[in-house]
């Protein structure tokens, strides 16, 4: 009974090692914290720090976006979360966004954290629940930051000065 | 040999293997699994393991145990498989030239390690040998004739060598954690090798049965 019990344990815990082996080398997690989020959010069990997103959203809102990130980040250290990545991309958006020109590389990693999020969220879909945001979809995000990278005529239309930022 | 070595010890030994293995430690960590030709040295590797006698299958896998030691017996086989290919790719250079010619290496070496037909201690020896050279190939010959900086002098025969080889022998070289990661993926492969159920020794310390047969003039 004992030595079936054993055998049983080994070969579960010898699948579960497997599964870990081939889940890491999908994944390529760069940190613990990429392993320890990646593990949970399979489980369903990854949760963001609420105080972080809390200090991120003030510091947003008050359009510092360098402080944003870093409590964003703090928030969700293994980028698991899509509501938090919108936000991560949003705050790009508006650190990149000028009258006359836009920053392409803020917009790029805008673009990259949007990504992140679409993938994250379950059916690719996120919609936010916030009055502050001009844009509360992630389709109106990432259209935004295709449309501040792409180079054509409209860049030299006049009444773009004339456009704000959402 | 006991249910917690075969169950638990030798699948999580060989696992490690292929996850200490697979890792490339320098500007970003990357796993990667083992390629399939790699995987294929890797059946040449366990059948040689069990030519030898390092491994008696038949103490995993057999009609006499019951399902689920099969069961543990099969994926100690699997593990060995690719832990074994694993290890033939972190000793195999990481590209150009060296990769080539340590992989048709490795092939003619298992082959002829097959013909040879050589018992279980002697294999363990082998393996050894082979693994320590080529880690000392790849981890300190070619990444020292790679590895950028240090003196003049070293800068210069580095060039000399990258102009005559035409850049061949050049390798990216990656951090040191994944030499000491790949020296502990080799040891305990070896180690894994040893752990593995084997031939038990026939009465009069005949292990195999063409020297029975050939002393018995048969």
């Amino acid at each position: 009974m004992r030595e079936t019990a054993t055998r049983a344990a080994g070969l579960g815990l010898a699948v579960a090692y497997a599964g870990l082996i081939g889940w890491m080398t999908a994944r390529q997690p760069q940190t613990i914290a990429d392993v320890t989020g990646g593990l949970s959010a399979a489980a369903g069990l990854y949760r963001i720090d609420d105080q972080a997103f809390a200090d991120g959203l003030r510091f947003f809102r008050n359009d510092q976006f360098t402080e944003s990130r870093l409590a964003f980040e703090r928030a969700d250290p293994a980028d698991r979360d899509a509501e938090t990545q919108f936000y991560i991309a949003y705050s790009f958006y508006r650190e990149g966004w000028g009258r006359v020109y836009h920053d392409d590389r803020l917009y790029a990693a805008g673009l990259e954290a949007i990504d992140r999020a679409i993938s994250l969220a379950p059916g690719k879909r996120i919609v936010i629940d916030d009055p502050a945001l001009g844009m509360r979809t992630a389709e109106e995000l990432k259209a935004e930051l295709q449309a501040g990278l792409r180079r054509d005529a409209s860049d030299f239309n006049p009444m773009r000065l004339f456009q704000e930022r959402k | 040999m006991t249910a917690l070595r075969e169950a638990v010890a030798l699948p999580v030994v060989f696992l490690t293997v292929l996850l200490l293995g697979g890792l490339r430690v320098a500007d970003t960590i990357t796993l990667t699994p083992p390629s399939p030709y790699m995987l294929i040295l890797g059946l040449l590797l366990v059948r040689l393991v069990v030519q030898s006698g390092a491994l008696a299958p038949e103490r995993l896998l057999s009609s006499s145990r019951s399902s689920l030691a099969n069961l543990n017996g099969a994926v100690v086989v699997a593990t060995l498989w690719v832990a074994g290919a694993q290890t033939l790719a972190v000793l195999a250079p990481e590209s150009g030239l060296p990769r080539l010619a340590v992989s048709v290496f490795f092939l003619l070496l298992l082959l002829n390690t097959a013909a040879a037909s050589p018992d279980r201690t002697r294999l363990l020896r082998s393996f050894a040998v082979t693994f320590g050279a080529a880690y000392v190939l790849k981890f300190v010959v070619l990444h020292e004739l790679s590895a950028p900086g240090g003196s003049r002098l070293g800068g210069a025969l580095r060039a000399l060598v990258d102009g005559v080889t035409l850049g061949a022998l050049i390798q990216e070289v990656p951090s040191r954690i994944t030499a000491y990661t790949a020296l502990s993926a080799v040891t305990l492969f070896l180690l894994g090798i040893f752990l593995l159920p084997h031939r038990r020794p026939e009465p009069g310390g005949l292990t195999r049965r063409h020297d029975i047969r050939t002393l018995s003039g048969i």
